[in-house]
């Protein structure tokens, strides 16, 4: 059964190399989940598999020289979430509640952080809801720029978004700010390998007790952070007073997608555009992706998981 | 409960997990997730607790992650119920 499945994954894949090899390193772990891959990357648009190209290439610098261990942890990391799956289907909610939970399980746990943190990187070209929604920040929030903009980003992580940013001609300044330390270092690393284009002022601050701004961000960026969070509603009342007025504020937060460290739920378009709208914006613009390119309105009755993607501005 | 009976029930199930009509699922205790378009990965758990639900009985997450045949499904939920 694999060679039809290979054939195909060369043809939907052709011309995009870095894809294709990224996709190879997950294969090369997990030979089984070819089917998912094919589904995943044959539902893209051509200008989603353009953007999916753009993110692989980046991830492909930040793992060389580790590609066996970032497919594995990949693996490794779909099999955690799909526990959580089970439990979410089962009792209708994330299974944590609290920071402290979250602490004491995950984030104070350096190697399950660690082989965490790496499978994630992979999702953000392997998934198709996570490559839909770059080819959003891409085309639609940095390419909607109209002029020189200061960028801010809580919760870099991965720090692909900020490299983005770096290179965008328009881009004036930048600062990341993350709660954790070891997150800020990846971020650290990840724009050393990628080269950005800009320098980036890395700040450790928790955004629920974050000093008031002391100055204001013409685009703020808080992307699969605020489902994190006790209390992501406050996390965004205080951006709010970040943003110039002239401002736009991406946000990216996922519908039913039980993770070890999700703490709040949103269940519906309604629950997000409530949430972004309860903290004092008018939303410009809501992009929806379910995973695997489901159609939505299934997915969101399946509750199977959906990026949300809302531009907000100061109302 | 017959093995027949969890076979009807379960196809019924499936038809509304997949979201397909009842008459479209052909099975027998020989099919497996390679022969239904809409069962991969996703639809998988949903399935496999809509089962979980319906016979009042609860596999392990590794059983889950093996059962992909009918059949094992079957005699798995007959295995569960309380005699
Ligand atoms: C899942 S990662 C998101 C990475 C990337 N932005 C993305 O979209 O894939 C979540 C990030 O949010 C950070 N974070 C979590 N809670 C936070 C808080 N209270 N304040 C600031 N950052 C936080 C984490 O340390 C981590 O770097």
């Amino acid at each position: 059964m694999t060679a039809p499945h290979a054939a195909s994954l060369d043809l939907t894949l052709a011309g995009r190399p870095s894809a294709r090899a990224l996709a190879g390193i997950a294969l090369a772990a997990w030979p089984e989940h070819e089917k998912f891959l094919l589904r995943s990357f044959g539902q893209r648009s051509p200008a989603v598999l353009d953007a999916s190209e753009t993110v692989s290439a980046a991830i492909l610098k930040l793992i060389a020289g580790e590609e066996a261990r970032f497919g594995e942890d990949y693996r490794w990391t779909c099999d955690r979430l799909r526990e959580e799956e089970i439990f979410f289907h089962r009792e209708g909610r994330y299974r944590l509640s609290t920071f402290a939970e979250a602490h004491a399980e995950v984030y104070s746990n350096d190697v399950y952080m660690g082989r965490y943190m790496r499978g994630l990187l992979l999702t953000q070209a392997l998934w198709f809801n996570h490559a839909a929604t770059t080819e959003m920040f891409l085309a639609r929030v940095l390419g909607a720029m109209e002029g020189p903009f200061d960028y801010l980003e809580v919760g870099p992580g991965h720090g692909l978004m900020t490299a983005f940013a770096a290179a965008s001609p328009l881009c004036r300044s930048l600062e990341a700010w993350d709660v954790s330390a070891t997150s800020l270092e990846e971020t650290r690393a990840a724009l050393k390998k990628l080269g950005a284009a800009k320098p980036v002022a890395l700040v450790r601050t928790d955004i629920l007790r974050a000093e008031p701004a002391q100055r204001r961000f013409d685009l703020v960026v808080i992307s699969e952070v605020l489902e994190h969070l006790e209390a992501p509603g406050e996390a965004l009342r205080f951006l709010r007073s970040a943003l110039s007025e002239r401002g736009r504020i991406f946000v990216n937060v996922p519908i039913n997608s039980p993770s070890p460290d999700h703490l709040a739920l949103f269940s519906s378009r309604e629950d997000v555009v409530a949430l972004v709208e309860g903290a004092g914006y008018r939303i410009d613009r809501i992009e929806l992706y379910a995973t695997q390119g489901r159609p939505v309105e299934t997915a969101l009755a399946q509750k199977i998981s959906v990026s949300a993607a809302v531009v907000g501005r100061p109302e | 409960m017959s093995r027949e009976v969890i076979l009807g029930d379960i196809r019924e199930i499936m038809a509304d997990v997949f979201d397909m009509d009842v008459d479209d699922v052909v099975v027998t205790p020989d099919t497996t997730a390679d022969d239904i378009e809409e069962w991969d990965s996703l639809s998988h758990i949903r399935l496999i607790v809509a089962v979980e639900r319906r016979f009042k009985v609860k596999f392990t997450n590794a059983e889950i992650e093996r059962l992909r045949r009918v059949g094992d499904l079957v005699a798995l939920v007959e295995a569960k119920q309380p005699a």
